[in-house]
């Protein structure tokens, strides 16, 4: 068994692949970005089963329900998702249908990913300032049984539609200087 | 004009590669701008649709689904299945069916059964001479078991989409179709392979078959906790899911002593990348759903069904035709998400109950998930199987007609999904 | 009149037939009919445009028109709607139909309309009373020990663990299937929804403790209201008023009907004969409460001292 040390370090998961036309250290920060946001994401995951596992323990054996956890997983789902969904977007694993595109000549092609490309920068730049709007509003607003504010809940918006705005431009960029790929 | 530039967009953006999640965010968005409302509620509407209590059994069910993959229990299954019924003529390609439906039972997802039992079945099948083409078609049909037989992550889905439809309920409801799918499957297999003249395994021998069942016992349990939590009431959905995922750990780890630090880490990893596609859809479509309702298109939608016709038989077909038409070009979670607050309410006003619908859907969208041109599992499947998608999907017809089968019995017999349910209530 | 017709987007939490929903349909049609259609309203019941705390934000922020709001979820928002989340603040619903009709109504308005809501009228949401698995609850003690279900509030929470009891929030989705099982031992909530929800079916005790009586309101988002005429203001307001009569009325004889039923069904329901045991718990709840709060200390006595 590898030393806990390993988690830190180096990519995880295979998918490899070159890529031309972006200054090396750039895309090497990118994808150690990505890798930090699923690692945090990780280590969510793992913490909010525990505190599911807290709360059943609360309630039968120690007769008092943690009334925290259930605002805290609905807080804590929500990192998870949007950091998980940064990734998706840098690694481009999230739902598509490309087949139409793919089978469209060059042409077309670079346009699709064109337009695909600006819809996801400019989502996530809503997402961002919309995000940012929604943290400002409510920092006054607490979250019941938790005590946070209700800003907390937003917060991720911000996170992810930063992100998205990164990795789509980077790979927008990448494209414009390597066509055909 | 609105819903013309909603549909507009959405489907314009998925044509052009935005991931279904955010075409349907963005083109909310647009519709937000364009009726003039205040645009952070497309946000908000994000955000409440992914912090909902009930979903957050869905990391749970996929973690504890990773973990079967990464830690052995899915092998033991296939151990179980072949030496019970790997003695039949075509006897692994009907194995591959009873492991998915014994897989089905503890994993709520489809692709991970195509992916699991497949990399454990079809080198097995290939070697005993079994087409590709075959091991592939029984491998991805068959495990649409892992959505209709519970657990189900794609049921709780519905169940929030539809508003309040008690996930025990469809829970215990996805248990027949699930078998009766599988036994509908299980004759094609048969009467394929005998059809090219494979042929069975020996029997084992009662003793193997004995000690196989030994070992998968700790694995099934999974199923007993996740299935069983809920129905004996010691614990909700999501508990359960979570506890399935903490049982998972131990089974694997303690257990089978095959689950490493690395699988582990790996399990949690994939994990978080499915939970996040899955729940960032789920925002999104409730951003779209909430313009879906200001333009009432579910009482549109109705108004136009029961404007062809009036007979529940032929709004039925209608409404499974539509879905099967979407399952093919559109993945499983997104169309739960937009279709059942609109089909629903028609359903239900001819009589059908929303558990039962909640089934045929299932097996409907199950069915997408293996017909190209977007099908996730058959995509995985091919591509674990080493065949070309074209080669797969010529041979595939008579498993499609199994479920087909299944899938009408399903609509027209309430029985089939509602006994079970009504005799616990 | 001039002026183009607006058309109005209304929330309403509650499915079609119930007390507050046949209200505000009838708000919406005599607000469309008196204005002549000027103002135009539509009801998107069930809740399907999102739950309470966010209708609030869309009907602040201009993407709502109308709404009934319970007072409830209103607390994070507007701090001084806290005060109705208070256990045994009124005692009875007359007592809260006096309190919110008179001029302290009028300061909870003020309140949310400092928010951008304008309320125009109060419904009831009945009393809440505590239904458990297991005895009838007739003193504090009764409730130790018990887990019961409680909304999202710590105030709540507060309450129950005062009368020693295990506060457990749970989404309302799944009380049904907790209580029939066993997770949860209790929850409370008032006759019609736990008639409508099915919980009489697994907790066979309901207790009339009567502990909560949260009022709600039919609200107007401050920025629709402030476009209307004078005239057009005066029509939709009484409008509201009207729909608050019908609500109470109905309600009253929901909540008749949701009893009979119950009962009819073989629950047991006992009255608190001694109330004061249990006002007394909730001393130090209050105590806590003016002490992070004490602006609102006023208006608790002016509620209390309202007979
Ligand atoms: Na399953
Ligand atoms: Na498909």
């Amino acid at each position: 068994m590898p030393a806990p040390r390993a988690w830190f370090k180096g990519r995880i998961m295979q998918e490899e692949d070159e890529r031309a036309g972006t200054p090396a250290t750039a895309e090497r920060l990118l994808d150690g970005l990505s890798d930090l946001c699923l690692r945090v994401a990780g280590v969510l995951l793992v913490v909010l089963i525990a505190i599911f596992g807290w709360l059943v323990f609360g309630r039968y054996v120690l007769n008092s329900t943690p009334t925290w956890v259930e605002q805290a997983a609905l807080i804590l789902v929500l990192y998870i998702t949007f950091l998980g969904a940064a990734v998706g977007v840098h690694r481009g694993t999230h739902l598509s249908i490309d087949f139409i595109r793919e089978a469209m000549p060059e042409g077309p092609r670079a346009a699709l990913h064109l337009i695909s490309d600006v819809a996801l920068i400019a989502f996530g730049a809503f997402m961002a300032w919309q995000g940012w709007h929604l943290v400002a509003t409510n920092l006054n607003r607490k979250v019941p049984l938790l005590g946070l504010s209700e800003s907390w809940r937003a917060a991720p918006l911000i996170i992810c539609g930063v992100l998205m705005v990164l990795f789509v431009s980077a790979g927008l960029y990448r494209r414009l200087r390597a066509p055909g790929r | 004009m609105g819903l013309l530039i909603l549909f507009g967009l959405f489907f314009g953006l998925m044509i052009a590669g935005v991931p279904v999640a955010f075409a349907l965010g963005a083109a909310a968005v647009a519709g937000f701008l364009y009726e003039g409302l205040p645009l952070f509620v497309a946000f908000q509407r994000i955000l409440s649709g992914i912090s909902v209590f009930s979903l957050l059994a869905i990391p749970f069910f996929i973690f504890a689904g990773e973990l079967m993959m990464q830690g052995g229990i899915a092998a033991r299954l296939v151990r179980l299945a072949a030496a019970a019924v790997g003695a039949m003529r075509g006897g692994l390609g009907v194995v591959n069916v009873a492991s998915s439906m014994l897989f089905g039972g503890i994993s709520g997802s489809a692709v991970a059964d195509t992916s699991a039992l497949g990399s454990i079945l079809m080198p097995v099948m290939k070697e005993k001479g079994y087409a590709p083409d075959y091991n592939v078609n029984v491998t991805v049909t068959s495990s649409i078991a892992g959505i209709v037989i519970p657990p189900s992550h794609n049921m709780i889905l519905f169940a929030v989409a539809a508003g309040g439809v008690s996930i025990s309920k469809l829970f215990i409801a996805g248990i027949v179709p699930g078998i009766l799918m599988c036994l509908c499957l299980a004759i094609a297999a048969y009467l394929v392979a005998v059809r090219r003249g494979y042929g069975g395994e020996e029997f084992p021998g009662w003793a193997v078959l004995a000690s196989s069942f030994v070992y998968a016992i700790p694995g099934l349990f999974t199923a007993v906790i996740i299935v069983g939590g809920v129905l004996s009431g010691v614990m909700t959905v999501t508990e359960s899911g979570a506890f399935g995922a903490i049982y998972a750990i131990a089974v694997t780890a303690l257990v089978y002593r095959e689950l490493t630090w690395e699988n582990f880490k790996k399990a949690v990893l994939k994990s978080v990348v499915t939970t996040s596609l899955v729940m960032i859809l789920v925002g999104c479509a409730s951003a779209f759903a909430y313009l879906l309702t200001l333009y009432r298109v579910p009482e549109l939608l109705a108004g136009a069904l029961t404007f062809v016709s009036d007979n529940p038989i032929v709004i039925l077909l209608m409404l499974n035709l539509i879905l099967l038409a979407l399952g093919m070009i559109m993945d499983m979670a997104a169309l739960i998400l937009i279709c059942t607050p609109i089909f629903l309410p028609v359903a239900v006003s001819i009589g059908v109950d929303p558990v039962q619908f909640g089934i045929i859907m299932m097996m409907n969208l199950g069915l997408g998930l293996c017909t190209p041109p977007v099908g996730a599992c058959l995509f995985v499947g091919c591509v674990v199987g080493g065949v070309k998608i074209q080669d797969a999907v010529r041979t595939i017809w008579p498993f499609y007609l199994a479920i087909l089968v299944a899938l009408l019995l399903t609509t027209y017999v309430p029985a089939i999904s509602m006994t079970l349910p009504n005799m616990l209530q | 009149g001039t002026a183009a017709a607006v058309d109005w987007r209304g929330w309403n939490i509650h499915p079609e037939g119930y007390p507050n929903t046949v209200a505000m349909e009838q708000f919406a049609e005599e607000v469309a009919e008196k204005t002549e259609g000027r103002i135009n309203p539509t009801v998107y019941n069930g809740g399907v445009l999102g739950a309470q705390p966010d209708a609030i934000e869309q009907t602040r922020n201009g993407a709502l028109d109308f709404a009934n709001f319970n007072m409830g979820p209103m607390g994070p928002i507007v701090p001084a709607t806290n005060v109705l989340s208070l256990p045994f603040l009124f005692d009875s619903v007359e007592h809260m139909h006096k309190v919110m009709d008179g001029e302290i109504g009028q300061r909870f308005s003020d309140a949310l309309s400092e928010y951008g809501l304008v309320a125009l009228s109060w419904f009831d949401s009945g009393s809440r009373s505590f239904y458990n698995t297991k005895k009838p609850i007739k003193t504090p003690q009764d409730v130790e020990g018990l887990k019961i279900r409680v909304m999202n509030n710590d105030l709540y929470v507060q309450m129950v663990d005062a009368l020693g009891g295990n506060a457990t929030p749970m989404a309302y989705g799944e009380v049904f299937q907790s209580l029939k099982t066993g997770v949860i031992d209790g929850a409370e909530n008032n006759y019609p929804s736990f008639e409508s929800s099915n919980h009489y079916e697994a907790a066979k005790y309901y207790s009339i403790t009567d502990h909560l009586i949260i009022p709600e309101c039919l609200c107007i988002a401050k920025a629709s209201w402030d476009e209307l005429t004078p005239q057009d203001q005066e029509i939709v307001r009484q409008a509201a008023v009207r729909a608050a009569e019908t609500q109470r009325q109905l309600w009253a004889e929901r909540s008749k009907a949701s009893r009979e039923k119950v009962e009819a069904a073989g629950v047991i329901v006992n009255e608190v004969e001694d109330k004061a045991m249990f006002q007394a718990a909730m001393q130090p709840l209050y105590e806590t409460f003016v002490q992070e709060n004490p602006d609102l200390e006023p208006l608790i006595m002016a509620i209390r001292e309202t007979k």
